[in-house]
């Protein structure tokens, strides 16, 4: 039990340092991601004057960046879907710190993406349009329904797991931290006090979450996939794409949720929680969806291109010989094939081969959107010259300052949440010295809370008094 | 069908001494007007290509050049109007010959309009064309193919399943906030379980009553059809009704004699459908380079101008002046 206890409060250390602490680094990192952000709000501002003649898209290819960005965004926000809810649904305990991270990352990259559809539209004003004109039969409803409840389901899913922990900060940091943060702890801590009945109660929502979540975040991107299979355009019209964009969608976020996970555990020394073993299980992760994404290619390519139409000619030679062929085979060798077997050669099995394989798939799965959106559109459907589309310096800059965007509200929530979940992982550690599997607790139920808080309530009933009294 | 023509050849033939015969026994006054008959077949069946033939007179004597239209009554989508199917002019024999395809399975009731040269009002002749009710029509009124219960109705009821499961976990987070509220201590003075409740409701509140608007303006067809007025898009025109233009007198000479040399350019700039390749303001588009930003000097552009670089047209002194070309060349420079 002291082992425990000893375990415990080191690790509440290590996860409040960086709430607690700030290095000049971290502002001069802030200050960085606000040049950008800024150069991006400036390039916003001259779209908003003049139109989206700013941008490269024309009336032929009509889509570019910042649908890619959308699409890409979106995918990114999968993350936390599969570590979090897959793997709490089927009880896979090694999650339990990598948890916080990917929901974290699906609710900011849930908002940047959904940003970057109004961006897109040269009459933002007209967003409202949706609901004002919208019809269950165009596709764009059914975008707007699904992100809007993938959104709201995500930051529930996202703060009910949080709020034991949640409720800690706020016992144990009243002192240490300002107004606005222990406002912030008071009010998200739900009067969290660890009672029975409250950790059944919590137990059922995190449960109710965990199942809903899954189908709403598989929707969503299948929706996403449905915006392009839905027309009658050569390399979009395909049955596939709801799989192709579901299965890119996991791949990404798994890889993204790796980088942000090296990144902290260098930066805040995390290298106790965030172990090898986490890594390897997620790149493992990593290189079966990869696998899994060659074969949807496969299936793909061959079928369109054995009974290859007239328009899925062009479609094919821009993709694999022409324009898109260095970004496509980028796509295929370096992103699909890439981390497959960077896992299986035993020398790249280690902490920088996963997080090498995790750029490599976020930069092919970026590409990927990138020639998908832009090489369907470029099909024509009369005779006449392809047209050509380049982003412009605005668009870059947006996109530059959406992924800043991106960096910058992890950056705050840094200072503000608890980034490792500190309940799950003293459960999932007491299971691991109690050395008695058959009385491993149940991942998902009211269980994993009462075990945890039962025992543990004692050693915090100091801290509230004293947070009280000051 | 050779039987057909020399029925119809028949009829024309009646049609033709009854018009005559009509001609000489009725009033002068209404002799002096264009008078048709019309030869058809009675009875069609869908997908047959029917002819059917005008016959013009004017006192008697057949009229030549004359333009003439077969139309019917179409409805779609609760709108109805005459349409045209088919067009023909007649020869020297007073005969116009006009062809369609039945695609419908039943006709209302046929015309046939006098279209021109004159502009005095002819009666148009009413017929009516039956058809056979064996086969399909060849096209539909309706989208799609109708499931029973696959409709919106289940994609609401799913969504608010979901939706229900997400406010059931969002009451029980209300509830662990209800719960822990006796025992609050000093340190927690509020009611820390509001703002989920709050969010929460205010995002369903929103997103239903967006739910509920779509889905009652949700019309039946796909194109909004039956209520146009409260869109802010193209207008939508309807077969059979002429939409008249209401725009800018380019044509008005005095439209680019302001006084201002960019006004008068601006004007000129679409007079000459400059517009039509080099874009809206100049600034290049699908066909045309951009002109604004690399026009250079007025030389050179009035060389491009009149010769026609890469496959543009030639625009000469006759078409475009050097007076009017110096002004359009004011306003590309002034947008620039």
């Amino acid at each position: 039990m002291d082992t425990l206890n000893n375990w415990r409060e080191r690790l509440i250390s290590k996860t409040t340092r960086p709430t607690l602490i700030t290095t000049y680094k971290y502002w001069l990192w802030f200050g960085f991601l606000l040049v950008i952000t800024g150069n991006g709000v400036f390039q916003y501002w001259k779209q908003w004057q003049h139109g989206l003649y700013v941008t490269d898209m024309r009336d032929r290819i009509s889509w570019g960046l910042y649908i890619t960005a959308f699409v890409f965004f979106i995918g990114i926000s999968h993350a936390g879907t599969l570590i979090s809810a897959i793997l709490r649904a089927t009880k896979a305990g090694w999650r339990a710190p990598v948890t916080r991270i990917a929901e974290f990352i699906t609710a900011v990259a849930l908002l940047i993406g959904a940003s970057f559809v109004v961006i897109d539209m040269g009459r933002p004003e007209r967003i409202f349009n949706v609901y004002l004109f919208g019809r269950w039969q165009s596709p764009i409803m059914w975008d707007v329904m699904a992100i809007t409840t993938y959104l709201t389901a995500s930051v529930i899913y996202l703060s009910a797991p949080m709020i034991p922990d949640l409720a800690l900060y706020r016992d144990r940091l009243a002192d240490k931290v300002g107004v606005v943060r222990n406002f912030i702890y008071r009010t998200l801590s739900v009067n969290w006090k660890g009672s029975p009945k409250q950790q059944k109660l919590l137990g059922k929502a995190i449960t109710i979450m965990m199942l809903v979540i899954i189908p709403i975040a598989v929707s969503v991107h299948t929706v996403v996939s449905w915006i392009f299979s839905m027309t009658l355009r050569a390399g979009w019209n395909t049955s596939i794409f709801g799989v192709l964009f579901v299965a890119g969608a996991i791949f990404s976020g798994v890889a993204t949720l790796i980088i942000i996970m090296a990144i902290l555990r260098r930066i805040y020394h995390w290298e106790e929680y965030l172990t090898e073993k986490h890594f390897l299980y997620l790149g493992y992760l990593l290189a079966a969806f990869g696998a899994f994404m060659v074969y949807v290619n496969l299936s793909e390519y061959l079928t369109e291109g054995f009974n290859l139409e007239e328009a899925g000619l062009f479609a094919f030679r821009q993709l694999f010989l022409e324009d898109f062929a260095a970004m496509f085979w980028f796509y295929i060798i370096g992103g699909l094939l890439g981390p497959v077997v960077l896992m299986l050669v035993p020398k790249t099995r280690t902490i920088a081969g996963v997080v090498t394989a995790a750029i490599l798939v976020v930069v092919a799965m970026f590409l990927e959107r990138y020639f998908i959106v832009v090489t369907g559109l470029r099909v024509p459907l009369m005779p006449y010259e392809a047209a050509n589309y380049a982003p412009t310096f605005v668009e870059w800059s947006i996109f530059a300052a959406g992924l800043a965007i991106f960096c910058l509200l992890i950056t705050i929530a840094l200072k503000i949440f608890p980034m490792l979940a500190i309940w799950e992982m003293t459960e999932e550690h007491a299971a691991d010295i109690s050395d008695r599997p058959t009385e491993e607790p149940n991942m998902v139920g009211a269980d994993i809370v009462g075990s945890l808080t039962s025992t543990e309530r004692l050693p915090d009933a100091g801290p509230p008094a004293e947070g009280g009294g000051s | 069908m050779i039987y057909r023509h020399i029925l119809s050849g028949a009829r024309i033939a009646i049609s033709i001494l009854a018009a005559v015969t009509i001609l000489m026994i009725v009033d002068p006054a209404v002799a002096a007007g264009i008078e048709i008959a019309v030869g058809a077949p009675d009875t069609v069946s869908v997908g047959q290509e029917v002819e059917v033939k005008a016959v013009l007179s004017q006192n008697g004597v057949p009229v030549e050049g004359a333009e003439v239209a077969l139309t019917y009554q179409a409805s779609l989508a609760g709108e109805s109007a005459r349409v045209e199917i088919a067009t023909g002019t007649t020869d020297e024999t007073g005969i116009a010959v006009m062809i369609y395809e039945q695609r419908a399975d039943a006709n209302g009731e046929m015309q046939v309009v006098y279209l021109g040269p004159d502009a005095d009002p002819v009666e148009p002749y009413v017929l009516t064309i039956a058809v056979e009710s064996a086969g399909p029509q060849l096209y539909e009124f309706e989208a799609g193919v109708k499931i029973p219960f696959v409709n919106g109705t289940l994609v609401i009821l799913v969504i608010s399943g979901v939706w229900f499961l997400i406010g059931l976990s969002a009451v029980y987070l209300v509830r662990v906030g209800w719960d822990g509220r006796g025992t609050s201590e000093a340190s927690t003075p509020e009611d820390g379980s509001m703002w989920i409740s709050t969010l929460l409701s205010t995002v369903a509140v929103i997103t239903a009553i967006g739910m509920v608007i779509v889905f009652i303006r949700s019309p039946v067809s796909n194109t909004h059809i039956k209520d146009p007025h409260q869109y802010d898009r193209t207008p939508i025109a309807y077969v059979g009704v002429g939409f008249s233009y209401v725009g800018f007198g380019l044509n008005d000479e005095s439209s680019a004699q302001t006084g201002d040399p960019i006004a008068d350019g601006s004007v000129l700039y679409f007079k000459y459908g400059c517009a039509a390749c080099h874009g809206l303001s100049g600034r290049g588009a699908v066909v045309g380079a951009p002109l604004v930003d690399e026009i250079g000097s007025f030389g050179g552009f009035s060389e491009d101008t009149r010769e026609g670089p890469k496959g543009m047209s030639e625009y000469d002194e006759a078409t475009i002046s050097e007076e009017n070309l110096q002004k359009i060349y004011a306003y590309l420079k002034d947008e620039g």
